[in-house]
């Protein structure tokens, strides 16, 4: 269940405020300590946020990435990738 | 004995303290909560219990609950940063919150305790409009509304008549004040969210039809039309209709002051008062 790691540490983005600056100043090595699999670690990196949403993040966790503006994230590219999984709705649902 | 002196449907957008900090006291937001505000006032409470749905900063996937009640002296939040509120420090009454979450319990509802805990904007947004002083004790009743599976509607509504019974039997003469707080319809941050924004309103016609079916006080039907794949049409957030259920409980099958609808945000303000 690494999914919980993902959705951990972009709780810590609005949380820790130390862990936010380092996120912004250098993501790869902020995230390295977490235990993510290669493709959660290229997605979120690359803030593809549509891969995250389809292996299980939560929505709302994710939301803090653009609201922080980490992973090269802003409200109008978040917005317009997780809208490409329109069709998966309810995804987030598996726990 | 306490009381149940009136109940209040609430929204808790977490932008709308800074949207009435930048639009002022007319503007259509500021005027709701006014609405609300001036109702809050009239019933003179000694404390409110409020149903909420916490977006995962109360709780989070290491501990769950479905349903939690919050037993302290104080709590703070919001814990998320939304604009232009301050961080509260919020009083409780523990000795009621226990009383509560006993009689749940002996009801045959398992309900988590919450000693230490801080509460996000949910809590603090529909408080920060309505008693900004904090002068008024807060119980907080925590609902899983967000994560799949969600608990029926018919088992939060026994919930609230449950805590109604626990309430009522508390020997203090306490003016209590019932409170749920959520959107009927919305997603945040999902898939359903509109275009260039961070909400949107996925399903319209059932925030309508909760509005209908709450101002007619056809809670049996808006509990029979609350089903799971309803609630999950109606959005990643739809699950918040539960503390409006839960709420209902409370009101004896009486019919709203006011219920008045902010369709473009999937959610209404309402008002119940009798004594």
């Amino acid at each position: 269940m690494s999914t919980y790691a993902v959705n951990y540490l972009c709780r810590e983005v609005l949380r820790d405020h130390a862990f936010r600056a380092a996120m912004k100043a250098d993501p790869a090595a902020a995230i390295a300590k977490y235990d993510l699999t290669l493709e959660e670690r290229a997605a979120l990196l690359a803030g593809d946020v549509a891969t995250l949403y389809r292996l299980g993040v939560n929505a709302f966790l994710m939301g803090y990435l653009p609201r922080f503006e980490v992973c090269g994230l802003t409200l109008p590219i978040y917005n317009e990738r997780i809208r490409s999984c329109a069709g998966d709705a309810g995804v987030e649902g598996r726990h | 004995m306490a009381e149940i002196v009136g109940a209040l449907g609430v929204p808790h957008t977490p932008f709308f303290p800074s949207l009435v900090e930048r639009e002022g006291p007319a503007c259509e937001t500021a005027r709701f909560f006014a609405s609300l505000t001036r109702e809050l006032e009239a019933m003179r409470p000694d404390l409110l219990v409020m149903y909420d749905t916490d977006h995962l900063n109360t709780f989070f996937f290491d501990n769950l609950p479905i349903f939690a009640v919050g037993v302290t002296d104080t709590f703070r939040g919001p814990n998320d940063e939304p604009r232009a509120v301050p961080v509260y420090t919020i009083t409780s009454r523990p000795d009621v919150a226990g009383h509560i979450r006993r009689a749940g319990v002996e009801a045959g509802f398992d309900l988590a305790l919450a000693q230490e805990f801080t509460v996000d904007h949910s809590v603090v947004v529909p408080l920060h409009f309505m008693t900004p002083r904090m002068h008024v004790p807060v119980i907080p009743v925590f609902i899983s509304g967000h994560l799949a599976p969600l608990p029926s509607a018919r088992r939060c509504y026994e919930l609230g008549a449950a805590v109604r019974r626990a309430i009522e039997s508390f020997p203090e003469p306490l003016r209590v004040v019932v409170v749920g707080s959520g959107s009927f319809s919305l997603e945040v941050f999902g898939p359903r969210i509109a275009p260039g924004k961070s909400d949107g309103v996925p399903d319209p016609d059932w925030a309508r039809r909760a509005c209908a079916l709450i101002a007619q006080a056809q809670y049996d039907a808006l509990i029979g039309e609350s089903t799971p794949q309803q609630l999950a049409k109606a959005g990643n957030v739809g699950g918040e209709i539960l503390n409006w259920i839960a709420m209902l409980a409370s009101v004896g099958g009486r019919r709203p002051k006011f219920v008045t609808p902010q369709m473009e945000q999937g959610h209404a303000y309402a008002a119940w008062t009798w004594s």
